[in-house]
């Protein structure tokens, strides 16, 4: 193991390079050891670790939607497939893993990514640690993003090590509890019409519904998000139709992007990321061009303030924030600094606009959105159907996400394993549908519903319940390094005692057990002064 | 007045409650505010278990703000502590409860445990209960208390940190490897899942640990026979205390679990300690300047000795 070109040992170094000075040590921790310093100058593409490659690794992208699974590291290559990859800072034709990268009782890990983006490469038969500083300068010292290794124990036990150590890094504080609800988007899409939000309203009273959230498809344009599309109310009303009905308000946004058609883009061109002096690509999606907020823009800083403020004032108290790669695109800004401070600079104007709020990260890179949001998508999509080609938009592989990220739930903020679709008249069986939600139940993540909800018969809302009485548990995924797609899952004290969960995600299979677990009976009343006073009863 | 302050000479928190001095001491069972009927059940003519808020709390679910003023550092009292009734009986006590309502009484505690746990501000979740005017007990009805700290407490950090340490070095949980090494000498009683001792490392006389057999971190984990052999063992320690020397015998009985949100469940066991402060039937174990000052004791009774005694004991 070489640390900045070094052969391993704990202590204090120093390095001076014509570009960049830095010092570092190398420190034991519980099972393992930590590399952090300090760095100033123009480091650039940084290299902090080199190690000998293990056949088989866990290795993923850097955002939401990246894959996230063992890969063999002598015959690998990422993909680009499309727009969603292309832009990973740091891909290159080497590219192994964003953050970390886990094998066989080991886990090496960044704990921060404040200023730099910290990734894997192969080189040859070894995996090599970065730290892509961009083009960044920095006159004084910064801390160096510190990494870790983890090489005392079984591979579930580092990384959940290594996630809580990433929270404790980040300052990271669970403020909020995990809602259920309910999301447009997995049964309408971009078709969705007031007169669908009012028929589910009527129905979410039936279900044990706390957000009703509006996806995609009621804003005029991508960037002009107080604006709505004909048909639909103003968005101050949609709030306050939801109010009225009993549920806290949720909105989808996708605050960092700006469509070329835009209100926003007319009205202020110079605000988006750059090459070449001309406005930057980041994606296409909704048949346009979308370009990325220059997040080093105080005035766009300032006008993010103001749009989740008032949002917040119209009475959502639930943000799904989808896109959000797009911020920390690299690319020409009006201040010279790294992509990621950019980003992170946006990720705390939103934040702090929307106070109390839960806020859900979507389609957002991971490390750098730690202590901004509440809930995290951990994978792509899913979809109404359960099989893609090339491991594409599908149920079976956001669930896959859904359960090799495991670790990160609870520790850097609440996983959201995207909506359950429990219709029937879905392309996912009743098994694959099963499946879905005992899983995301056991792995204890956020639930939302996003079906016509009055297609959900009683076994459906049986379902439902049974998913929620699954979780609250510790979950563990023993066999995470396991390649065929057959994972073990344990959950210790759930709401319904202790979980071994068998799920077969090639063959659609799954089998539970649990530990036979007494439940009370109580009653709860409030008396004088606020006191909470508990009753219990007969045990079942 | 309710905060707390730092204290950097030993790096722990003190909770400054005023509140607390208000509290009854040792009511009649005419005027117990914990019976039916009493202060805190007025309009309540029965109950089974219950759990109720303290009236006198030390933390508080939204306590005064404070303001630390240079190096006298203070931080708001967050927290929750609630009163468990066991019965609402108010002449029994853990003795003279069916195995039943103790099992009961496991699964309540679980269910607060998963309540407080998700409260932002608790960083541990203490179950205890005092036993006797002895240390301190301030109503005899039968019951105990649950402290939901806002920070993790100096001896539970200790028993993190050397469990750690035992860890790191052994690559196994201390309490699975006191458990697998214990000869027998020092076991007072045994069923399924727990083992209850005299520890090798006892400070009070006659103090008792209980450990489950599984290794587990939390009460959350226990199945529904954990429940019941933990009823059994707890029940069965206090009987043999009570026959020892055949009067109501004084303990504390605390519950040591993993913190919420900390990942120390790979060495962290779930324990129960009893620390009795009596030596003999007359006389007591003080908490003088040695135990207070240096948190050294010094036991009279040889582990072994008083374990023999225990088990001994026909109950």
């Amino acid at each position: 193991m070489w640390i900045f070109r070094r052969k391993i040992s704990e202590g204090f170094f120093s390095l001076s390079d014509k570009k960049y000075s830095a010092i570092w040590s190398v420190e034991k921790i519980h099972l393992g050891f930590v590399v952090k310093g300090y760095i100033k100058g123009k480091p650039e593409k940084l290299e902090i670790l080199r190690i000998d490659a293990p056949r088989k690794a866990l290795a993923g992208g850097w955002q939401s939607w990246s894959p996230f699974k063992v890969i063999d590291t002598k015959n690998h290559s990422f993909k680009i497939r499309d727009w969603k990859y292309k832009d990973t800072p740091a891909l290159s034709e080497n590219h192994l893993s964003d953050y970390l990268v886990a094998s066989n009782g080991i886990v090496i890990g960044f704990l921060s990514s404040r200023f730099a983006h910290p990734y894997f490469e192969i080189d040859g038969d070894q995996i090599v640690a970065y730290l892509d500083y961009f083009d960044s300068n920095f006159e004084n010292e910064i801390p160096i993003e510190p990494l870790i290794v983890l090489n005392e124990g079984d591979t579930p036990l580092l990384l959940e090590l290594y996630a809580r150590m990433i929270a404790k890094d980040n300052s990271v504080k669970l403020e909020k509890k995990k809602p259920i609800g309910w999301s447009s988007w997995y049964q309408y899409f971009s078709d969705l019409e007031w007169s669908d939000v009012l028929t589910n309203l009527e129905k979410a009273k039936d279900f044990p519904i706390e957000i009703f959230q509006i996806d995609d498809s009621y804003e005029a344009d991508i960037g002009d998000w107080l604006d709505t599309r004909a048909g639909f109310p103003s968005v101050s009303d949609m709030a306050e139709v939801i109010k009225r009905k009993g549920f806290k308000p949720g909105i989808w946004v996708a605050p960092f992007s700006v469509s070329e058609t835009s209100k926003l883009f007319k009205e202020h061109p110079d605000w988006v990321v750059k090459e070449n002096g001309k406005p930057k690509i980041a994606y296409k999606n909704w048949g346009k061009n979308i370009y990325a907020l220059d997040l080093s823009n105080e005035e766009v800083l300032n006008w993010l303030n103001d749009l989740f403020s008032n949002l917040r004032k119209m009475g959502y108290r639930f943000f799904k924030i989808d896109f959000l790669f797009s911020g920390a695109i690299p690319g020409e800004r009006k201040r010279s600094e790294s992509p990621i401070i950019s980003y992170r600079r946006g990720m705390k104007a939103i934040r702090k606009a929307t106070k109390d709020a839960f806020i859900l990260g979507c389609g957002a890179p991971l490390i750098p959105s730690t202590g901004f949001v509440d809930g995290m998508r951990v994978s792509e999509d899913t979809a109404p159907y359960w099989e893609a080609k090339d491991e594409g938009i599908s149920a079976k592989y956001a669930l896959r996400n859904d359960i090799t990220r495991y670790f990160f739930h609870k520790r850097l903020w609440h996983n959201d394993p995207d909506c359950l679709i429990l219709r029937k008249d879905s392309n996912i069986s009743k098994e694959q549908r099963e499946i879905y939600a005992i899983t995301s139940g056991t792995l204890d993540n956020m639930i939302f519903l996003s079906d016509d909800l009055r297609k959900l018969s009683e076994s459906e809302k049986d379902l439902l319940e049974k998913t929620i009485s699954l979780s609250g548990g510790k979950p563990r995924v023993e066999n995470i390094m396991d390649t065929s797609m057959r994972y073990e899952i344990t959950s210790r004290g759930s709401n319904s005692g202790n979980i071994h969960l068998v799920v077969d995600l090639k063959e659609s299979k799954y089998k539970l057990n649990f530990d036979n677990h007494s439940k009370i009976d109580r009653r709860v009343m409030v008396k004088d002064n606020g006191r909470n006073f508990y009753f219990y009863g007969e045990v079942f | 007045m309710q905060e707390l302050r730092f204290n950097p000479l030993t790096g722990e928190w003190v909770i400054v409650s005023t509140a607390t001095q208000k509290r009854p001491v040792r009511p009649s069972s005419v005027e117990c505010p914990i019976c039916p009927g009493g202060l805190e059940f007025q309009d309540i003519s029965e109950y089974d278990i219950a759990v109720f808020e303290n009236r006198y709390p030390s933390l508080l679910k939204n306590p005064p703000e404070v303001e630390s003023r240079g190096i006298f550092k203070k931080e708001r009292a967050f927290g929750v502590c609630e009163v468990v009734v066991y019965t609402k009986d108010h002449d029994s006590s853990i003795p003279k409860m069916p195995l039943y309502q103790i099992k009961k009484l496991v699964s309540v505690w679980k269910d607060r445990t998963r309540d407080l746990f998700e409260l932002s501000f608790v960083e541990y979740v203490f179950i205890f209960e005092n036993r006797g005017k002895e240390v301190g007990a301030s109503l005899s009805h039968p019951h105990g208390q649950i402290y939901a700290f806002p920070f993790i407490p100096k001896r539970i950090e200790l028993k993190i940190e050397a469990m750690r340490k035992w860890y790191e070095e052994r690559k196994k949980c201390p309490i699975c490897e006191v458990i697998s090494s214990e000869p027998g000498e020092r076991t007072v009683y045994e069923n399924e899942s727990f083992i209850a001792i005299v520890p090798f490392y006892a400070r009070f006389p006659y103090e008792v640990h209980i450990y489950p057999k599984r290794h587990i971190s939390t009460i959350l984990e226990l199945s529904e026979k954990e429940e019941s052999d933990l009823a059994d063992s707890i029940k069965t320690i206090v009987m043999k205390y009570d026959k020892l020397f055949d009067q109501e015998f004084p303990y504390m009985m605390m519950l040591f679990q993993a913190p919420p949100k900390e990942d120390v469940d790979h060495f962290f066991h779930f324990h129960i300690e009893f620390n009795p402060p009596k030596r003999d039937k007359d006389k007591l174990k003080w908490m003088a300047s040695v135990e207070t000052g240096t948190w050294t004791f010094i036991n009279p009774v040889a582990p072994e000795e008083a374990a023999q005694k225990l088990r001994e004991v026909k109950i």
